[in-house]
């Protein structure tokens, strides 16, 4: 009876998902509730969760409930620890979750709701939750050991090598394209600008309360930090609203980029304890409060989506970014799909706190699933404006023109009508003085969560405060990416440096510290200056590549996992990640190809470089486009290399032997359970 | 709800002189504080405490943090 319910759930569950992805797949000319994209991501997962990862577990994987993990083994109470499924659920979530599933999926809208919407589905069922699961197993089984050392022990020496550069390439992109984002959305503004500049005195305060007057009370600093974040964006708009102080904080694109950068390589230097730690504390609190609410506000509010499924932007010729559906929507949303940044974390902290082998599958796969949520729910925030209204804030001025009047004329002729009085009354009410041209889509993404909040809470008085609260949770987030990113690189850097001059390697010395935190520094600022003065905005070059960046590090991941499946001699289930590897392959090498040799210039790097060619003053634009041009061709180049490398081993024959997995032990926690 | 703020508290409560329905709110109650209190390194210094058999003061999460500076460092944070 109880066998026959459980199947009869299941069965209503694939029937509900089935209904839901046809509604949203078929609907034509009319508006649809955000609650079918709710319900189509709920099933999906939950199918994908117990039906497919329990095949990965049993099948390709075999875990094994019996083998001790290297938290229990090694644990040393400081970085192995076994600790409890569901809290590590929490703190993988944490880790993985920044702001790549907000941004992606709203550029993506451009498209319509449904290109991005069915890719997160899939992609994340079959490919992300995949990715981190296996290589969170794989790193559980070599006592925690990162990818760049399971690429260098398993595929060979080029692979390791490769698995390096790409870790680093993709930090130094990721960091100049999330600089963007936040110069993109605070620039003209200085409710916004006011509200993240407070949060670094926030942060350096809870740092000295953390560390003086209440040692080690971080959830209590936490709720502080966030009360004081609290009455810093209430007390922006008194900013906004009064000339005198609003001119200090109504900065232009290009001194927050030098604003930022100097941050990053202050953030880099300073002692952990006093910015980077508190820092990442309150974004954190912030994140995981500010998601729970946005889930909360859709399923009370059920708002319905104004964007239609597809756009007439799947040709290629859209605003946001240029180029079609294929390959394009699927390197712009990568988080909340497939992210290959994600195999950093699971083979990082991760695996030194697994208690349980059979618990990798719930932390692995789970937590990209709600990760995957979250990039639905920000599909749902753009997809509820009015498209003309979606595409006036993310359109650049290099396409829809410099005044309202031709930015509204232009986009109305797209079939898309909004009118420069909406736009006008819109800005008002989120406490703008205007919100053309705010590329980057967080912009797009604070209008969407405002809206929805403002329907749920407070009403339209409360908009504006919906809209910089937004804003505030975006750049925090990014920002903490940024800082813990730049040091992460640092480190590194040092890493490697160390090994040509022993001192630079030395990660408490304080001249190997500057010299590598500038490195750092001006690699990612170098990538945040030229998009910031890009005449298309930036996120139209940097976006594509930072997705490429990310796909190139899952395609390394893939190959590390595929590899050892081999090994592990259950070839017959390597297609379980060989499927992800191709498709991600696919998308990635052609989108590469498409950026760098496309004959259109809003596409292609180096016919956008021809085109600028007829004039001296273009000379830095036409550098960058090369340079651009370049980094994605090494990208490729160098993943082909370990690509090749890994298929030269699956074919090779190595089986078991060549494992090199730590050692069996049988683990105390099952005897436990037995008794 | 009172549970749950005693959950918060640290007071000790015990789930199984609970019935059902409130066992379970207090059961998650706990597993959200856990969370919480190891994403947010909480945790952490309590182990480091006890393993150095120290007590809750400047100079001990001065140590802690110097322990911890490069692990904490070294924690990447996703896109």
């Amino acid at each position: 009876m109880r066998k026959t319910l459980h199947i009869l759930i299941w069965v209503l569950l694939a029937v509900a998902g089935a209904v839901s992805i046809a509604v949203i797949a078929l609907h034509r000319g009319e508006q649809i509730n955000a609650m079918w994209l709710v319900v189509a991501a709920v099933c999906c997962y939950a199918l994908g969760y117990r039906f497919y990862s329990s095949f990965i577990a049993a099948k390709v994987l075999v875990l094994d409930a019996q083998r001790a993990t290297p938290a229990e083994r090694l644990d040393n109470g400081r970085d192995f620890v076994p600790t409890n499924k569901w809290v590590v659920f929490g703190h993988h979530f944490a880790a993985i979750a920044g702001p790549g599933p907000l941004v992606g999926p709203v550029l993506a809208a451009q498209f319509g709701y449904l290109p991005g919407t069915l890719w997160l589905l899939v992609g994340a069922v079959f490919g992300g939750c995949v990715q981190d699961f296996v290589i969170l197993l794989f790193s559980v089984r070599r006592d925690g050991k990162s990818l760049t050392e399971m690429a260098r022990e398993e595929i060979g020496p080029v692979g390791g090598l490769i698995a390096y550069a790409a870790v680093i390439s993709i930090i130094v992109i990721l960091l100049g394209v999330c600089a963007l984002v936040v110069v993109n959305a605070l620039k003209s503004s200085p409710w916004g600008t006011f509200t993240i500049a407070m949060t670094i005195p926030i942060a350096l305060l809870m740092g000295v309360y953390l560390r003086r007057l209440r040692p080690g009370r971080v959830l209590e600093s936490s709720l502080l930090g966030f009360v004081l974040v609290m009455l810093a964006i209430w007390g922006g708009k008194w900013i906004s609203q009064t000339p005198s102080a609003a001119h200090w904080f109504t900065l232009s694109a290009t001194s927050l980029a030098l604003i930022i950068i100097g941050y990053g390589f202050a953030a880099s230097a300073l002692p952990v304890w006093l910015l980077l730690a508190p820092r990442d504390y309150l974004s954190t609190f912030v994140k995981l409060g500010t998601i729970g609410l946005l889930a909360l506000g859709i399923v009370a509010l059920r708002p319905t989506m104004h964007m239609p499924a597809l756009t007439r932007f799947i040709d290629g010729t859209g605003p946001v970014f240029a180029g079609r559906v294929f390959p394009f929507a699927f390197i712009t949303i990568a988080c909340g799909a497939i992210s290959g940044f994600h195999s950093l974390i699971s083979s990082g902290t991760t695996p030194k706190l697994i208690r349980r082998e059979t618990e990798t599958r719930m932390v692995g796969y789970g937590a990209m699933l709600a990760e995957s949520m979250v990039a639905v729910m920000a599909t749902i925030a753009a997809c509820v404006l009015q498209p003309g209204v979606y595409f006036a804030i993310n359109s650049p001025a290099g396409i829809v023109g410099q005044t309202a009047e031709n930015a509204t004329a232009v986009i109305s002729g797209w079939g898309f009508p909004v009118s420069a009085l909406e736009m006008h009354s819109l800005a008002q009410s989120v406490g703008e003085q205007s919100l053309f041209n705010r590329t980057g889509g967080a912009p797009a993404f604070a209008v969407g969560m405002a809206h929805i909040f403002s329907n749920s809470i407070g009403g339209q008085a409360l908009m504006a405060i919906w809209y910089h609260f937004a804003i505030m949770f975006e750049a925090l987030f990014i920002l903490t990416v940024l800082d813990a990113g730049t040091r992460v690189g640092r480190f590194m850097l040092q890493d490697a440096l160390g090994h040509v001059w022993k001192p630079m390697g030395r990660t408490s010395w304080y001249p190997s510290i500057l010299v590598t935190s500038a490195m750092i520094v001006a690699s990612w600022g170098y990538f945040l200056w030229q998009g910031v003065k890009d005449p298309l905005g930036g996120i139209n070059s940097l976006w594509p590549l930072f997705g490429i960046a990310n796909q190139l590090l899952g395609i390394v991941a893939l190959c590390v996992a595929t590899t050892i499946i081999i090994k592990m001699g259950r070839a017959r289930y390597a297609p379980v990640t060989i499927a992800p590897l191709a498709a991600l392959v696919l998308v990635t090498f052609t989108a590469s190809w498409h950026k760098v040799f496309d004959a259109n210039p809003r596409i292609g790097f180096l016919a956008h470089a021809r085109q600028l060619s007829g004039s001296s003053a273009n000379a830095r634009l036409i550098f960058n486009d090369r340079l651009d041009a370049f980094v994605t061709g090494t990208l490729i180049i160098m993943v082909a290399l370990i690509l090749v490398e890994s298929v030269g081993r699956w074919m090779s024959g190595e089986r078991q032997s060549q494992v090199r997995e730590s050692p069996f032990v049988r683990t105390r926690f099952a005897e436990e359970g037995q008794r | 709800m009172k549970m749950i703020f005693d959950t918060i508290r640290g007071r000790r409560l015990h789930s199984t002189s609970l019935t059902a329905g409130p066992r379970h709110t207090f059961n998650a109650a706990k597993l959200l504080m856990a969370a919480l209190h190891e994403i947010f390194d909480e945790a952490a210094y309590s182990r480091f405490l006890t393993r150095e058999r120290a007590e809750r003061s400047r100079e001990s999460y001065a140590a802690f943090l110097r322990e911890n500076e490069i692990r904490v460092a070294r924690r990447p944070r996703c896109c």
